[in-house]
């Protein structure tokens, strides 16, 4: 059983993938901007972040790279969703130090199968 | 060269010393014929006569000598007779004699002759009364003797006298003669010797200053506009007529020079009229005006006044911005040019403007204060309409000649025109800036569109994953056949959301080809890798024919999404059991590539709007085969974008073959 932290402005995704990461046995932390997110991080220190791209505030990607370059939450596993398919949020996702990255559309089996193949790897 | 003459001097001396010799050789040839006449004269009528007078005396005496000694020795009566008769004649003789001799000497001698023959006629008269052949007779004959010896000596003392006398004259006759041949000749060398030399002068002073200022004009009517007749050549009229040519070539040089001088003008206010309508921006144009026709015209002041398009006040321009508030031209600046219209002129010191031209009397007073120069006002025309004036103030100096005045009225004109094309250009741009502006908005909104929809198809399509998949409890089979219908649906409406992003993105040009060496085999191998699940599923056999290498230009990205688009179709569109055959090949400089299918085909009506956007075939449609309508349009856009070209022919319920044909090095983009 893992923490997971999940970021997103949509209750109605952050739900679907809390429900679903709960359904799989890990324990959810579900925040709705990019501020709560990096403070639930630093707190609870999540072994796993699911982070949506656009957020108000503080973005996914700004998070992402705040939380590589802070050592207590480095070395956690991130993956990053996104409404957009442009090929600079992709590489933004990637530069900023996201491990997978999930384009909406998803499927919840996909990215909870992904999730736990991370997990699986980063345990290893 | 010599002192001031003139021909007139120069002839009239000439001619006078000719003539004067002429008439010198006249008078002396007349001279000596006078002489001459004078001689023969002399000899003829008095020295000729006289000897022969004398002659006659002598012959007379002598008879009567002969004939008295005659009848004296022999008394013959016939002597006596003959003797009678010579005393007889002597008389005439002795008097013709005597009136012959004019000369003291001649005078002396015929008297001495007279006396002698009186003495010896005396002496007779008694010798023929004395008794013939007597004593006395024999006597008288002897004393005769020396009387008449006497009288003949005379008489040759006389006749020697004349004939040198004839002698004399004869010299003098011929003396004349050879002096008068001589004066003559030398007169005649002298005349001709001066008639050569003034033709020589003539020539000298005449003909060759004339020949030269013939050559002068010839110079000139050939080209050489600086050359100048020589005015201190030649006598004082050939002088003459080199100043008149001198003058009359420096007034036709001036005058040629006042020609060039407005050729320039022309040429200048040509250049200025292309500079204007170079100008994209109406006050360039109008600055560029301004500042050239201040500099070609010799403008104090240049004042453009403007109505801009719907705006009642007047744009103002000048020089020096001497419009503005307290500057000389304010007045001016603030006058309405309702009385001008297009083509109109007006110069403040034109005493008969044009009559149409009426300027009324604020700005007649506005020019006035400005100063005393004359001030030139030219409407400046777009098409059929007014749309302002020029307005070229010299502050003294010389009135605006009707040249300058025309000239000023076709740089209007051309600003007139560049400011139709500035205003037009400036239209156009803020045309394409609101343009862009849309074509932005429009991919601002495309992209948010995008983002918007994903966002709640994604819950969408995650809750009714949870639902399928009954996390969320048990389904029944009408629940799941619906919530089927509704998982299509979603997915139907998520493709068309990528199709028209994808589209929206090509053709925006925001999706840019990364051209790079591409091996279509192996793309066509991971493309059918992709379809071959769904080909599996729908039983539809896939061939390959592909001839190696293929190598070309081109974005593998885009040429794969074509490849995908092309076999999702023939998958879709071909029953079961049916075959997808793909070719692909060389030929030339193009590689081809085909997909032909054996399934359901195109209407052939329909297949003239295969590529239009959201077409879908009616039989499609009828079938419910889902679709998007966008897929074809996708691989035609980026065919093209790839410089190919793309064919299709189909048949219904035989099958579709779609023919690509792309160049090896793509020149396109």
């Amino acid at each position: 059983m893992t923490v997971v932290l999940v970021a997103d402005d949509d209750a109605d995704i952050r739900d679907l993938v809390a429900f679903k990461l709960e359904q799989a046995g890990h324990e959810v932390i579900a925040v709705g901007d990019g501020q709560a997110a990096l403070e639930q991080a630093r707190s609870r220190h999540p072994g796993l972040a699911v982070l949506d791209v656009s957020m108000p505030g503080l973005s996914g990607i700004d998070v992402c790279r705040m939380l590589r370059a802070d050592p207590a939450t480095a070395g956690m596993v991130i993956i990053m969703l996104t409404a957009r398919v442009q090929e600079q949020d992709v590489e933004g996702g990637f530069s900023a130090g996201a491990d997978d990255y999930v384009t909406k559309p998803f499927s919840p089996r996909e990215l909870v199968s992904r999730i736990q193949a991370l997990l699986s790897r980063a345990r290893a | 060269m010599h002192g001031t003459r003139s021909v007139r001097q120069l002839l009239t001396r000439a001619f006078a010393v000719l003539v004067l010799l002429i008439v010198c050789a006249g008078l002396a040839e007349m001279t000596a014929v006078l002489l001459q006449h004078r001689v023969v004269n002399q000899l003829t009528t008095h020295v000729q006569p006289l000897q022969v007078a004398n002659a006659r005396l002598r012959t007379v005496l002598a008879d009567a000598q002969r004939s008295l000694r005659g009848y004296l020795l022999t008394g013959d009566g016939q002597l006596l007779d003959t003797y009678h008769v010579a005393r007889g004649e002597y008389h005439a003789a002795i008097g013709r004699l005597r009136e012959l001799a004019v000369t003291g000497p001649e005078r002396a001698s015929v008297r001495e002759q007279a006396e002698r023959a009186d003495g010896w006629w005396t002496l007779a008269e008694r010798q023929w009364q004395a008794p013939p052949r007597s004593a006395t007779a024999a006597g008288f004959v002897t004393e005769g003797k020396t009387l008449f010896q006497a009288f003949v000596a005379a008489s040759d003392s006389l006749d020697q006298r004349l004939a040198r006398r004839a002698a004399s004259l004869q010299r003098r006759s011929a003396t004349l003669g050879w002096l008068t041949v001589t004066a003559v000749s030398a007169l005649t060398v002298v005349a001709a010797g001066l008639a050569v030399l003034t033709a020589r002068r003539v020539n000298r002073d005449i003909t060759a200053p004339l020949g030269r200022l013939v050559n002068v004009l010839e110079r000139r009517r050939g080209g050489d506009r600086t050359i100048r007749a020589d005015p201190d050549d030649g006598p004082a009229e050939i002088r003459a007529v080199a100043a008149v040519i001198n003058t009359t070539a420096d007034k036709s040089d001036r005058g040629r020079a006042a020609e060039q001088y407005v050729a320039r003008l022309r040429a200048d206010v040509r250049h200025l009229g292309y500079r204007i309508r170079a100008h994209l921006v109406v006050d360039d144009a109008i600055r560029e005006a301004i500042d050239g026709l201040a500099r070609i015209l010799r403008a104090d002041h240049v004042l453009i006044r403007l109505r801009y398009d719907g705006s009642d006040t007047p744009a103002i321009f000048s020089l020096h911005d001497e419009h503005l508030p307290g500057g000389p031209l304010s007045a001016l600046a603030g006058c309405d040019l309702g009385w001008l219209d297009t083509g109109d002129a007006w110069t403040t010191d034109d005493e008969e403007p044009a009559e149409t031209v009426h300027p009324p009397d604020d700005e007649r007073a506005a020019c006035a204060r400005i100063g005393d120069g004359p001030v030139l006002t030219v409407a400046i025309s777009s098409g059929d309409e007014c749309i302002g004036a020029l307005t070229l103030i010299r502050d003294t100096g010389s009135p605006w000649t009707p040249v300058e005045v025309r000239l000023a009225e076709g740089v209007v004109a051309d600003l007139g025109r560049g400011v139709h094309l500035a205003r037009l250009y400036e239209h156009e741009q803020h045309v394409v800036a609101r343009l862009k502006d849309l074509d932005t908005a429009k991919s601002d909104f495309m992209s948010t569109v995008s983002h918007e929809l994903r966002t709640p198809l994604t819950s969408i399509a995650g809750y009714l994953e949870l639902m399928l998949d009954e996390e969320a409890g048990a389904l029944v089979a009408p629940q799941r056949r619906m919530l089927e219908v509704i998982a299509r649906n979603t997915r139907r409406l998520r493709e068309l959301i990528e199709d028209m992003l994808i589209l929206s993105r090509i053709e925006s040009g925001d999706f840019r080809i990364e051209k790079s060496e591409v091996e279509l085999g192996s793309l066509v191998d991971n493309a059918l890798a992709a379809i071959a699940p769904a080909a599996a599923k729908a039983s539809v056999g896939v061939h390959t024919e592909i001839d190696r290498p293929l190598r070309l230009d081109a974005d593998p990205e885009q040429l794969d999404r074509v490849l995908m688009n092309l076999l999702s179709n023939a998958v879709k569109f071909t029953p079961p059991e049916g075959t997808v055959t793909v070719r692909a090949g060389r030929d030339g400089d193009e590689l081809v590539l085909s997909v032909a299918d054996t399934g359901m085909g195109i209407p052939a009506a329909e297949q003239q709007a295969l590529f239009a956007r959201f077409f879908r075939a009616s039989n499609a449609i009828h079938q419910a085969i889902p679709g998007t309508g966008l897929g074809l349009s996708i691989v035609r856009t980026i065919v093209d974008n790839h410089g190919g070209t793309i064919a299709v022919t189909s048949a219904e319920r035989v099958g579709t073959t779609v023919t690509v044909r792309l160049p090896v090095t793509a020149g396109s983009s």
